[in-house]
């Protein structure tokens, strides 16, 4: 196989045995790769209703055909699993040289199944792979561990690993690779940890094999040209700032998260913008391989309270840490990032655990007594000092360490938890931003704005900008983009330069930059029209796993605020999120049933009945 | 009349001082794209023009103390 390696390894923690499976090339034309492995394998062979971080669950790595090559942003992998947090399935996105590396080594994808008795890391050297034991490895943080295994194994090996946080199976832990790369979402890193796996530490030497090298360079060379052309005037922000920088789009239009979604713009914002990280805290840009945006940040705090060093913030993190805490120092919150990246958890989740926490005790639903300190909006040392202890689970960092569902239920007021199937909401209200509302309701991860992110033509005028307030045209274009994200997600290419200079650039988002890429690698020939009804059949093989999981249309919902408490100010004052009028032409275009199941006439269209 | 301007990131190259917020005296009956030749933001450099928060284009009227938002397109965020 070419773009494929077409191995996939098997991974049995309970008896630690350890194989090699061909990957089926049936297989590999229908789903692709990464997030449509994920799902294949986890429908497969995962009961929808096991324990998340009991034996049954399993937790597939998988890389795409495109990563590992030097195909534009040809960086990803995608980790897939049922999720601790929300019960639902997750497949949780990540880059950095980790994925790239697993591809180098000859693998498509890993299976992690069982549970060991005791901490094993597993470490793949080319076609070798085995387990090894990680007790010496157990509580030590990220980059710890990080540094630790690549001196025992080989120093340029790849690794990703969980920390203290996954260890303790804080329900949104994280696995984190190349030390501050996040598959963040969703608690990938809890059911890692409750497989006692620390780590996964990859050394390949080979190389991705491409059909056609001739024309794979020429594909790759005609997408470069095209993006240094347009951004030679246009230099793209994202580099320059950082996607810090993407607050500017969201408070101009009065959607920028405040204060657990209370309101929609932060007095505070400039404060902890992404001009003010480049002015205060940017060392230098860092890209994951083979990218030629490079939007990740080396960061320092050089000093004060919460000096630091580390990666970071991203813009959900300054509005997760940030905006939503009423937090409007930059350094506090960029302090509360390294700690997670270095303890193992999802910023996001984090920052909207303790923004939950926050209206609870104002509104008198939680008592600062029970918290164990005042905690008020805007205290950063708050945040700090939260996070570290709902990694660690110690004091009512054991509460938070469940997330603001479970927090918000427990205190009687689960419609205070800004949540869409138990995961936290992006960093867009969507009373503001409609379709990417109907987005958070049906995503099958939950509240991601990563499975088909509308923010880009509602609010960032990619490919040109559409109105963010209208409802009645979103629900065909949401369909369009979730199976698009599908796509991307599954050949193992960043949406940030896919979605702006791989695919036509209209609302209906033909994928032909992808299709030539990924034909010139894998020889597969795939018309744009194929990648789409693979990217349709892996939206709805997830849909299944979640119907068997016993979700439906009661799920595909949002808070109350979202839909019945209007904005109270700014661009988008007196809007709720339209989902009920937006959810029934989706059911309709998606092939559902009015209760939310895909049809059996779509089923089979799909190849999946 | 006056207005207010706000633009950021590489359009803050065409601003005043490169200052992200910052007054514009304008004609009465004119529009976003007047605001753009103001500030000679040339054509090929592209921008989201937004006018109090709302969608506008560059045939967009504006008023006086309306405040007019340039920001580039972005990959994500």
């Amino acid at each position: 196989m070419h773009g494929w390696c077409g191995k996939i390894l098997r991974v049995n923690l309970s008896s630690g045995a350890v194989s090699n499976e061909p990957l089926d090339p049936r297989t590999a034309r229908d789903y692709i790769g990464a997030r449509g492995f994920g799902i294949h394998y986890l429908a497969r062979e995962v009961n929808p209703t096991c324990d998340p971080l009991g034996p049954e669950n399993k937790i597939i790595m998988a890389a795409g055909p495109l990563t590992g090559t030097a195909a534009p942003t040809g960086a990803r992998y995608v980790v897939t699993t049922k999720s601790p947090l929300t019960g639902a399935i997750t497949c949780s996105n990540s880059g950095g040289s980790f994925p790239a590396e697993l591809k180098r080594s000859g693998y498509d994808a890993i299976i992690l199944e069982g549970v060991s008795p005791q901490p094993v890391y597993l470490f793949i050297a080319d076609d070798r792979a085995e387990l090894r034991p990680a007790d010496h490895l157990w509580g030590r943080s990220v980059p710890e561990a990080d540094e630790a295994l690549r001196a025992e194994t080989d120093p340029k090996a790849k690794v990703a690993v969980i920390g203290p946080a996954g260890e303790r199976l804080v329900l949104f832990a994280a696995i984190m690779n190349d030390r501050d790369r996040a598959a963040g979402r969703a608690g990938v890193g809890a059911v890692m940890g409750s497989k006692r796996l620390k780590a996964v530490v990859v050394r390949g030497t080979g190389e991705v094999r491409l059909a056609d090298p001739q024309a794979f360079k020429a594909v790759n060379t005609k997408y470069r040209e095209n993006f240094k052309a347009k951004t030679k005037d246009n230099p793209p922000a994202l580099r320059t700032h950082g996607t810090a920088i993407t607050s500017v789009g969201t408070q101009a239009h009065g959607v920028f998260p405040t204060r657990n979604f209370q309101e929609g713009m932060f007095e505070g914002w400039e404060a902890i913008g992404g001009e003010e990280l480049t002015r205060r805290f940017l060392v230098r840009p860092k890209p994951c391989h083979s990218c030629p945006i490079a939007c990740g940040r080396v960061t320092r705090v050089p000093d004060g309270p919460y000096q630091g060093e580390g990666e970071g913030p991203e813009y959900e993190t300054v509005y997760s840490l940030g905006s939503n805490c009423g937090v409007d120092d930059l350094a506090a919150l960029t302090k509360a990032n390294y700690l997670c990246n270095e303890l193992g958890m999802d910023t996001i989740s984090m920052g909207c655990t303790i923004a939950c926490a926050m209206e609870l005790v104002e509104k008198g639903h939680l008592a600062e007594s029970e918290v164990g300190r005042p905690l008020r909006w805007g205290d950063g040392q708050a945040l700090v000092e939260l996070t570290r202890m709902t990694a660690l689970r110690e004091g009512f960092g054991d509460v938070l360490a469940g997330g603001s569902q479970r927090l918000a239920a427990r205190c009687g007021h689960p419609e205070l938890a800004m949540t869409a199937k138990g995961l936290d909401f992006a960093g867009y209200d969507p009373r503001g931003v409609q379709g990417l509302g109907l987005n958070y309701a049906t995503s099958p991860i939950g509240g991601s704005h990563m499975r088909g992110d509308t923010a880009y033509f509602e609010l960032l005028g990619v490919p040109h900008p559409v109105d963010p307030l209208t409802w009645e045209d979103k629900p065909p274009v949401v369909v369009k983009w979730q199976d698009l994200f599908a796509v991307i997600d599954a050949v193992g290419l960043c949406v940030f330069f896919s979605v702006r200079y791989l695919v036509e650039q209209n609302l209906m988002v033909k994928p032909v930059g992808i299709t030539e890429l990924l034909n010139a690698a894998t020889g597969a020939g795939y018309t744009p029209e194929e990648l789409e009804r693979a990217g349709e059949r892996i939206f709805n093989a997830e849909r299944l796993f979640l119907v068997a999981a016993g979700f439906g249309r009661a799920q595909d919902a949002l808070p109350p605020r979202m839909t019945q408490e209007p904005m109270p100010s700014g661009p988008a004052k007196g809007m709720v999120c339209r989902l009920e009028e937006m959810l029934v032409p989706y059911y309709r275009l998606r092939g559902w049933t009015p209760e939310g199941v895909p049809t059996a006439a779509k089923l089979r269209e799909l190849g999946l009945g | 009349m006056h207005v207010t301007v706000r633009a950021f990131a590489n359009l803050q190259d065409y601003a005043p001082g490169r200052r992200t917020r910052f007054e514009l005296e304008l004609p009465d009956g004119a529009t976003v794209a007047d605001v753009l030749a103001e500030l000679r933001v040339p054509p090929r450099v592209e921008a989201v023009l937004l006018v109090n928060g709302r969608r506008a284009a560059p045939g967009t009227a504006v008023s006086a103390g309306d405040e007019i938002t340039l920001f580039p397109p972005m990959e994500g965020g």
